[in-house]
C-alpha cells in the first residue's frame, strides 16, 4: 500500500515538474522494478530495445511518412477538387465535400493532425467564402479530420494492435464500419443544416478534369487497403508500397516536391517519431514487468469480483477514457491503458478487437475536448481564432461522436463484422 | 548564465545546431534505407517469388536508427509528448525555476539510461550475441541506444544551463 502511494507521489511530481510522458513511463517503471520487482533496472532497457527491435513497428514511421508526404505534395488539393466537383448540386455541398475529402485523406494518411492541416488548409477559406459560417467551417474540419484515426491504416490502432497482440489486420477490417458511421452522421449533419443553400449543377467537363487530376490521390487507398484486405501485403509492406506510391506521383507525375522537399518531410517525420517511440518502448518495457508479475490476472479477478455487468464495465471504460482523452494524447493514452484495460475487458468477455475499436473511438473525441484537444490547438494556430471560438464550434460535432460511440459501443456488429469475428 | 549572451552561450548554440544538421542527416539516410529495403523485399516477392530475408531485419535496424536519433530531434525541436494539464498548477513566479529542473530532470534522466544502455550493449557484446538474419554482431547496432540518450543527457543539460537555448515547445501535429 505503501508503495503504491509512492508510485502515485513520484508520478504526481513528474507531472508537477512538468516531465515528459517518456520520463514518466520510465520513472515509474524504474520505480516498480525496484519496489515490486527485482530491483535489476538495467531489464528496462533490454525490454525497451526487444520493443524497439520488432518487425510490425516498421509500419508506423512508413504510413507517417506517406502522409507527411502527401499533405506537403498536391494530393490533398486534388482531392478537394474532385469532391467539390462531384458534390456540387447538394445544398451544403461543400461542406459535405470537405467532409468526404477529410475522410478520404483520412483513409491514406493515417493521422488526424496530418489531415486537418492538409484538408483544412485549403478548404476552409473555400468555407468562410461560399458563405459557411466561420464556426461551421472549423468544427467541421476539426471533426472530419479526426476520422484518420479510425478509419485505415491508423496510428492508433495499429499502437494497440502491438501493446495487446491483436492483428492489426483485424483492426484495421473493424475501423471501417465505425469510421463510415461517423462520416455518414457528420455529413448528414452537414446536409440538414445547409438545406436551405442551393446547390450548384454538376459540370461534367470540370468533373472529368478534376477526375483526371484527381485519380492518382483516389488510387491511392484502394492500393493500400486493397492490398491489406485481400491479403496480398502486410500493414509493413503496404506502407512502404504507399511511401513509393507517394513519391512517385509527388515527384514525376504532379511535379510538386523535390529532393529538398523530400527531406525536410522526413525531419517532420522524425520529429513525430522521435516524440512517440520513446513513449512505446517505455510503455512495452513496463507491460513486460506487468505480466511478469501477474499484474493484470489480479486486476482482472479483482474486477471480476465487483463487476458481473460487461455493460457496466463499458459504460465505466467510456467514461474514463472521454476523461482521459481530455488531458493526454491517443498515442501515450492507448499504450499505457490498452495492456491494462485488454485483459479485463477479455475477463467480461469482449473481443479485444471491439475493445481496440471503442479505445480509438473514445480518444478520438479527445482531439476536441478541451483543454489538450489536439485539433482544437491546430485549429487555433491554423485557422486563426481564439481557443474558446474553436471549443465552440466543436460542440455540435462532438454531440455527433458521443451518438456515434454509443453506438459503436453497444452494437458490436459495426465493429466486428467486418472483422470477421 | 541565465538566457543569451556570453562566448560559452554561443558556442553551445553552434553545436546543438550542428548536431541538429547532423541528426537530420542520418535520420535521412536511415529512412532512405528503410524504405528501400522493405519496398525491394515486396518487389522481390513479386518478380523472383520470394521476398529479400535480410529486409526486415535491415528495416528494423534502419527504423532504430531513425527513432533513437529521432529522439535527439524531438528535444530540439520540443516535441516530446507532454501532459500540459498540471502546468499550472503551481505559481507562475516559479516558471524560470521550473523551466531549469525540467531540463535537469531529463538531463537526469537521459544519463541514468545511458548508463543503463551500456550495461545492456556491454553484456550482448560479452555473450556474442549475433543476428540470427545477418549474422552480424547486434552490439554495435545496440550503442546507438546509448550514445541517443548520452546526447539527449546533454543536451537537456545545455537547455538547463541556458534555457535561452531551449527550442519554442512544438504546438503543432506532436501526435498520430
Amino acid at each position: 500500500m505503501t508503495a503504491s502511494l509512492g508510485l502515485f507521489l513520484l508520478v504526481f511530481t513528474l507531472l508537477l515538474l512538468r516531465q515528459n510522458v517518456m520520463v514518466m513511463l520510465g520513472c515509474a517503471t524504474a520505480y516498480a522494478y525496484l519496489m515490486f520487482g527485482d530491483g535489476q533496472l538495467r531489464f528496462i532497457v533490454l525490454d525497451a530495445w526487444e520493443a524497439a527491435n520488432k518487425e510490425v513497428l516498421l509500419s508506423i514511421p512508413l504510413y507517417l511518412l506517406a502522409g507527411n508526404i502527401m499533405s506537403q505534395g498536391s494530393m490533398a488539393a486534388r482531392l478537394i477538387r474532385l469532391m467539390r466537383a462531384l458534390s456540387a448540386p447538394v445544398p451544403g455541398g461543400l461542406a459535405v465535400a470537405a467532409i468526404a475529402s477529410c475522410g478520404v485523406f483520412a483513409a491514406v494518411s493515417g493521422s488526424g493532425t496530418v489531415t486537418l492541416l492538409a484538408i483544412g488548409s485549403v478548404m476552409y477559406p473555400a468555407l468562410v467564402q461560399a458563405g459557411y459560417s466561420r464556426p461551421f467551417a472549423i468544427g467541421a474540419l476539426c471533426a472530419g479530420a479526426t476520422l484518420g484515426v479510425i478509419i485505415p491504416p491508423s496510428i492508433p490502432l495499429i499502437l494497440y494492435g502491438v501493446m495487446t497482440q491483436t492483428s492489426i489486420t483485424e483492426l484495421f477490417r473493424a475501423g471501417i464500419g465505425p469510421g463510415l458511421l461517423l462520416l455518414g452522421l457528420m455529413t448528414a449533419y452537414a446536409l440538414l443544416r445547409h438545406r436551405g443553400i442551393r446547390g450548384g449543377r454538376w459540370d461534367p467537363s470540370e468533373i472529368a478534369v478534376a477526375f483526371r487530376q484527381g485519380i492518382w490521390s483516389l488510387l491511392m487507398p484502394v492500393l493500400i487497403l486493397g492490398g491489406i484486405y485481400s491479403g496480398y501485403f502486410t500493414a509493413t509492406e503496404s506502407a512502404a508500397v504507399a511511401v513509393v506510391y507517394a513519391l512517385v506521383v509527388e515527384t514525376l507525375v504532379h511535379r510538386g516536391m523535390g529532393l529538398r522537399d523530400l527531406y525536410r518531410v522526413t525531419g517532420d517525420t522524425t520529429r513525430l517519431l522521435g516524440s512517440l517511440f520513446p513513449v512505446l518502448m517505455m510503455a512495452l518495457s513496463l507491460n513486460v514487468f506487468l505480466t511478469y508479475e501477474q499484474v493484470p490476472e489480479a486486476l482482472v479477478g479483482w474486477l471480476t469480483a465487483r463487476l458481473d455487468s460487461p455493460t457496466l464495465f463499458l459504460l465505466m471504460v467510456n467514461l474514463m477514457l472521454l476523461a482521459v482523452g481530455c488531458v493526454m494524447d491517443i498515442g501515450s493514452a492507448i499504450l499505457i491503458l490498452a495492456p491494462i484495460l485488454h485483459p479485463v475487458a477479455v475477463g467480461q468477455g469482449i473481443d479485444p478487437v471491439h475493445l481496440g475499436i471503442i479505445m480509438v473511438v473514445n480518444l478520438e473525441i479527445g482531439y476536441l475536448t478541451p483543454p489538450l484537444g489536439l485539433n482544437l490547438i491546430i485549429a487555433m494556430s491554423a485557422f486563426r481564432e481564439d481557443f474558446w471560438t474553436v471549443c465552440r464550434a466543436v460542440l455540435p460535432f462532438l454531440g455527433l461522436m458521443l451518438v456515434a460511440l454509443l453506438l459503436v459501443t453497444f452494437i458490436p456488429g459495426l465493429s466486428l463484422g467486418l472483422a470477421g469475428r | 548564465m541565465n538566457g543569451a549572451g556570453g562566448g560559452a552561450f554561443h558556442v553551445a548554440h553552434g553545436l546543438l545546431a550542428l548536431l541538429a544538421r547532423v541528426e537530420r542527416g542520418i535520420t535521412f539516410a536511415a529512412f532512405l534505407v528503410l524504405i528501400t529495403v522493405v519496398f525491394l523485399d515486396v518487389v522481390s516477392r513479386e518478380l523472383t517469388g520470394s521476398g529479400v530475408h535480410w529486409a526486415s531485419q535491415a528495416g528494423v535496424y534502419a527504423n532504430v536508427i531513425v527513432v533513437m536519433v529521432g529522439l535527439g530531434v524531438a528535444s530540439a525541436t520540443g516535441a516530446h509528448l507532454r501532459p500540459r494539464f498540471a502546468d499550472r498548477w503551481l505559481p507562475a513566479r516559479f516558471n524560470a525555476l521550473l523551466e531549469r529542473l525540467q531540463e535537469l530532470l531529463m538531463a537526469l534522466f537521459c544519463a541514468a539510461f545511458a548508463g543503463l544502455g551500456v550495461d545492456i550493449v556491454l553484456e550482448t557484446w560479452r555473450l556474442g550475441e549475433v543476428s540470427p538474419v545477418l549474422g552480424n554482431p547486434v552490439w554495435p547496432v545496440q550503442l546507438i541506444v546509448p550514445l541517443a540518450f548520452v546526447i539527449a543527457s546533454l543536451r537537456h543539460g545545455l537547455y538547463a544551463l541556458w534555457p535561452g537555448l531551449r527550442p519554442v515547445p512544438a504546438n503543432g501535429p506532436a501526435g498520430p
